[in-house]
């Protein structure tokens, strides 16, 4: 009988020792878990002011501003007979931005108001990416960008005169805008950013080039839509 | 003969109930210090217990993190609450957030500082001969202290890379008043511990990581 009252007086100890541990509600650990997420990001900026060269009349009427949206219109002037110079070219720099690969792709639209064959057509319109620029603080220089075009479209290796029709060509791979009817690649490459704030404002830049070859075009107008627009695949 | 065995055994489990309490009154305690906050996230989150009863247990989700997110810095403050009637110290380890590309966010792209130290209610202890002190380099609000580096890289006084193992980040002197054996509203003291991390062209990816805070005796501390 006593070892009966002992054994239930431990048991009973025990169970009041286990309240009062559990009871105090204390702890010397807490944890605070965190997580984040980067997703894919790409930007298309303007990379600056345009260039308007070879023109007579008219000028750049909404020039570019460096590191804001790309939203440039320019008018090249008169592209007929009466301009001398050997081509109305324009400039307008680029600014990409990635923390991812990217791929930079071009839409254009020509649409004029002649009729004949003689009208201004896409395959009048010369283009080309110029170089590449990876440089400034932030900017990885890993890697190597593809140029999907032709370069400068001005280039005596890119264009000429067709022996048969006499009609100044742009002939090279992607040198003119009828090989961008539809969406189409025209540029391609690694991460552009390091581990950067967006406040940094240095990317990939380069020039998009384009030109026209004055002529014997039909007379009218002409209007010339380009989109450019870079994702990360 | 029986009330003998009554009596012995409720000695026993006096004696047992005092040796608790005595051990309790020697106790360290870490718990919630009040309703975390975040600002400057998108689709981020805290998740903790506003009650300072309540272990410390915060789960953070910083959201997105990369140029998407425009706002110039996600912050998050934690408020921690600490009791003890004895010298304490409190040391944080890390474990997670091992991204082997550089690009990526790593433990120095969050900031980490403690901050705001306050009485948690009338019965915190203020001693006057020692302070609490926040261990270098961890003495700042790294949503203050954040600079863009030579490499244009953002970087912080204090961050998670400055936890090697089990870090000290803070000790001082006695908490409490009282030597209660239960968590008391009112007993102890509160810190901020502060999360920083910059929108940036981190590498794409999903980064998780986890803090342990511990308390601990700390080094002598004369009240």
């Amino acid at each position: 009988m006593p070892r009966k009252i002992l054994f239930k007086s431990i048991l009973l100890t025990t169970l009041v020792i286990v309240a009062a541990v559990t009871c105090l509600g204390q702890s010397t650990t807490g944890t605070v878990s965190m997580s984040a997420t980067v997703s894919k990001f790409v930007e298309i900026n303007s990379g600056g002011a345009v260039t308007l060269a070879g023109n007579s009349g008219g000028g750049v009427t909404t020039d570019g501003v460096a590191n804001s949206p790309l939203a440039v219109a320019i008018n090249l002037g008169e592209l007929g007979p009466s301009n001398t110079n050997s081509f109305v070219t324009a400039s307008v720099p680029l600014k990409i931005r990635s923390n991812a690969a990217y791929v930079l792709s071009m839409t254009a639209t020509v649409t004029s108001s002649g009729t004949s064959s003689s009208r201004i057509g896409a395959a009048d319109i010369g283009f080309g990416l110029g170089t590449i620029s990876r440089s400034g603080v932030g900017v990885n220089t890993g890697g190597s960008d593809t140029n999907a075009t032709s370069g400068d479209p001005t280039l005596a290796a890119n264009g000429s005169v067709n022996g048969t029709t006499g009609r100044y060509e742009f002939t090279a791979v992607r040198s003119n805008l009828s090989a961008f009817s539809s969406a189409t690649i025209a540029l391609s490459g690694p991460i552009i950013m390091n581990a950067v704030p967006r406040s940094n404002a240095n990317g990939l830049t380069v020039p998009a080039l384009f030109a026209v070859k004055p002529q014997f075009f039909e007379n009218g107008t002409s209007t010339i839509s380009v989109t450019f627009t870079v994702t990360a695949p | 003969m029986r009330l003998r065995h009554c009596t012995i055994s409720l000695l026993i489990v006096l004696i047992c109930l005092a040796f608790a309490r005595t051990t309790s009154a020697q106790a360290l305690d870490i718990s919630s210090g009040g309703q975390p906050t975040i600002t400057g996230a998108v689709g981020g989150s805290v998740i903790g217990s506003a009650l300072v009863t309540d272990d410390l247990v915060v789960t953070i989700n910083f959201g997105e993190v990369s140029p998407l997110n425009t706002n110039s810095i996600v912050k998050v403050t934690v408020p921690f609450a600490l009791r003890s009637n004895q010298p304490y110290q409190v040391s944080v380890s890390m474990s997670g957030l091992t991204n082997a590309n550089a690009q990526a966010l790593q433990a120095s792209d969050i900031g980490f500082g403690i901050q705001n130290p306050r009485l948690l209610g009338g019965a915190g202890k203020i001693c006057t001969q020692s302070t609490h002190i926040v261990r270098s380099p961890f003495n700042n609000d790294p949503a203050i202290t954040a600079a863009v580096g030579t490499n244009g890289r953002v970087s912080y006084q204090s961050s998670l890379a400055n936890l090697s193992g089990s870090t000290i980040i803070l000790s001082g002197p006695e908490l409490s008043k009282n030597n209660s054996i239960k968590r008391q509203q009112s007993d102890g003291w509160v810190f901020d511990a502060i999360f920083t991390l910059t929108p940036q062209f981190f590498a794409a990816g999903v980064s998780s990581v986890t803090l342990t805070f511990s308390i601990s005796a700390g080094p002598n501390a004369p009240c």
